[in-house]
């Protein structure tokens, strides 16, 4: 039997239990195994990161990517503003993420003369989030102090779209050219839809409050992926943008940087990785009908990691998230709207929540996401009264623990886990590089179904996600 | 509808009377008073415990960590009941406001269209009254904004800021029903489905009237 991979560690965070109480991960106990990405689905690229040469090759492969980029517009006294994200972060441990960006820095730096280099690190829902992030990486040192989190509530700045105005956050734009600096991990599907991925932080986390709400609330679940691209072709965001530069990844890790002055070039290059390569993941792990998942990881429930797949999309696995003739997703924030007092759906065709997840065991997971919803819809078992009271000191979640139960240990949780729910398939959130720890039932189900998810992607899903896009194969 | 459960609290001595608190409160708990300190007088924060739900904005936004969140003397939960206003009146307002009354439109406290419909006919009509009694945006707050701005319009109220030079709230924003016909036709091969989304929103709040 493969043995386990090595989980992303616990990380100390104002928005996590002490990482010294986490007692046990998921893929340690007894009889667990892991399977690979590359064996399920071996047309996967080959990857650039994690590798022997650790960040080396990430910032080799930004300056590479960076050397085709016209940077001509910068001027010596010039001040720029590197914008990223907090999602970045969250991949493979964050490194490679902050070696780009300082990379980025040090080639414009290089090439222009310019010395007012800042980083504005924007953020989810955790608004000292990045802030972390930019100790933990030592961003601040290598910005020179111009390294800065910013957040939804701070002061705003109105943008003048076509859908009327829209509000940035100040800081994002108090530069005269503005570098987007990002990365192309899915995440968020159940939101974006690969549409307008690669645009979305314009809507998000360089966003204020009245931005991020409209997407969520105003315009409805496909429709709302327009404010990025509407915000992004304003003229005050156009007129400050130089550049992007993207972290490429695909399920195992990092394939590649891709950079241009054409943000919708790269959009487009983007959309047809994500839908081939993370498509076929989520439409394998839609295959699944019973398991135990374990949420395990340094971020919110939904943003739990496996196999390149967030949680929030296995909730959503039951149904195709990229065929955007489906117009609601099992979760997103509209759908969790249109709940009634009674549990049920206002209206009929409200898919419910991946009805394959029969339990979920919250070992460790942050607090700072509005995750009430999850446990409402998905039998939770929450590890140690630690975690338990995170969440109820947690303004987003003071109900969470109405609906789930505490369990005084990992193993103690998954016994009552498999006895309540017979099922042997587990899953682990626990963001292993390069492949999944699951249970051995699971292993050889992923195994036997990934060569005819493959298929079915490639020659029926695929041409159909990408035509629904505006796009061809090639 | 929300649990208090936790206070801000300020540490004078690390407090420098910036006023970010003070811009970021989204019930207006927070004022800038001067203190006399060693003969010379400062402002500093001062919080109204009052009006404060404890939802961590200042303590995440000040630039001191001057900002600590402590535990309340009286836990208590906060809510807006619908029971003493007239049913069709709060269908009314939400239907203007193209809701669902039962319609969930802050995650963090499960706060519905109705309640905060019923609080503004009762009398609540800034988005800082309706966070302080219904607890609505005082979770995230970030993702319910719209919606309480597209309540109190449809009720024929201002959306000024109520506090001049804060960052409480900008504004409200475009609507699915607002999007301009040549935006649509402009972007209609890229996967936005405009019409299709407002067919949904549409249907939801059909399914009030029946």
């Amino acid at each position: 039997m493969r043995p386990t991979l090595k989980p992303i560690p616990a990380r100390k965070s104002q928005y996590g239990i002490d990482p010294d109480l986490l007692t046990m991960r998921g893929s340690e106990l007894p009889d667990m195994t892991s399977v690979q990405l590359t064996d399920l689905f071996p047309d996967l690229p080959q990857v650039i990161y994690p590798g022997p040469q650790g960040i080396a090759t990430v910032r080799k492969a930004t300056t590479e990517a960076l050397a085709d980029v016209d940077m001509s517009m910068i001027q010596v006294k010039d001040s720029v503003n590197i914008l990223a994200s907090h999602h970045g972060f969250t991949l493979l441990g964050g490194e490679a993420y902050a070696e780009m960006l300082r990379t980025i820095r040090d080639v414009v730096h290089q090439r222009t003369g310019a010395t007012n280099i800042r980083l504005r690190a924007g953020v989810g829902l955790r608004f000292r989030e990045t802030e972390e992030y930019i100790q933990r990486f030592g961003l601040d040192e290598h910005f020179g102090g111009k390294a800065e989190g910013i957040a939804p509530i701070d002061r705003g700045v109105p943008i003048e779209t076509d859908i009327g105005t829209l509000y940035g956050i100040a800081q994002a734009y108090d530069a005269r050219w503005i570098i987007h600096a990002h990365n192309s991990d899915v995440r968020e599907v159940h939101f974006h839809r690969q549409v307008d991925r690669a645009v979305k932080p314009f809507g998000m986390s360089y966003a204020r409050i009245e931005t991020r709400s409209t997407y969520h609330q105003n315009l409805g679940p496909r429709a709302a992926n327009f404010v990025a691209r509407a915000i992004f072709d304003s003229p005050f965001v156009r007129e400050k943008f130089a550049f992007t530069c993207f972290l490429v990844m695909a399920p195992h890790g990092v394939v590649r940087v891709d950079a241009d002055n054409n943000l919708y070039a790269v959009n487009d290059r983007l959309t047809r990785d994500g839908c081939r390569y993370y498509g076929k993941i989520m439409t394998l792990l839609g295959q699944i009908d019973d398991c135990i998942a374990i949420l395990d990881f340094p971020a919110p429930v939904p943003y739990n990691f496996s196999a390149g797949v967030i949680y929030a999309n296995f909730c959503g696995a039951n149904i195709d998230l990229f065929d955007l003739d489906n117009p609601l997703p099992p979760y997103t924030w509209y759908t969790e709207a249109y709940y009634g007092k009674d549990g049920k759906p206002l209206i009929d065709g409200i898919p419910p929540m991946n009805p394959a997840i029969k339990m979920c065991i919250h070992n460790y997971a942050w607090a700072g996401y509005p995750v009430v919803f999850f446990a409402e819809q998905v039998p939770t078992l929450v590890v140690g009264e630690e975690q338990a009271q995170l969440m109820r000191d947690d303004p987003q979640n003071t109900f969470y623990m109405d609906h789930a139960m505490v369990a005084p240990s990992l193993k103690k949780a998954m016994h009552f886990a498999q006895r309540a729910t017979g099922s042997d398939n587990v899953l682990v959130f626990d963001g292993a590089a390069g492949g999944i720890n699951v249970s051995p039932s699971l292993a050889d189900l992923l195994t036997r179904k990934a060569p005819a998810v493959a298929t079915r992607v490639e020659d029926e899903l695929l041409p159909r996600w990408l035509q629904q896009r505006g796009l061809q194969v090639a | 509808m929300r649990i208090v459960n936790l206070l801000a609290e300020v540490n004078e001595q690390e407090c420098n009377g910036c006023g970010t608190c003070v811009k970021v409160c989204p019930t207006l708990a927070i004022e800038l008073r001067r203190r006399e300190d060693n003969g010379r007088s400062k402002p500093l924060a001062f919080i109204d415990v009052t009006k404060c739900v404890g939802c961590w904005a200042c303590e995440q936004r000040c630039p001191s960590h001057a900002m600590h969140m402590v535990r309340h003397p009286s836990p208590h939960r906060i809510a807006v009941s619908t029971d003493d206003v007239e049913r069709t009146q709060i269908a009314a307002l939400c239907r203007k406001a193209r809701l669902h009354p039962e319609q969930v439109i802050c995650y963090c406290t499960t706060t519905r269209a109705e309640e905060v419909a019923a609080a503004i006919l009762k009398g609540l009509h800034t988005p800082e009254e309706l966070s302080q009694y219904t607890g609505v945006r005082t979770g995230c707050k970030v993702e319910c904004t719209q919606p309480i701005l597209r309540l109190l319009e449809a009720a024929g109220l201002p959306l000024e800021p109520t506090l001049k030079h804060g960052w409480q709230l900008y504004g409200r924003t475009v609507t699915a029903w607002e999007v301009p016909e040549a935006v649509k036709a402009k972007y209609a091969s890229r996967g936005f489905y405009f019409d299709e989304d407002i067919t949904l929103l549409n249907q939801i709040v059909a399914a009030s009237e029946e």
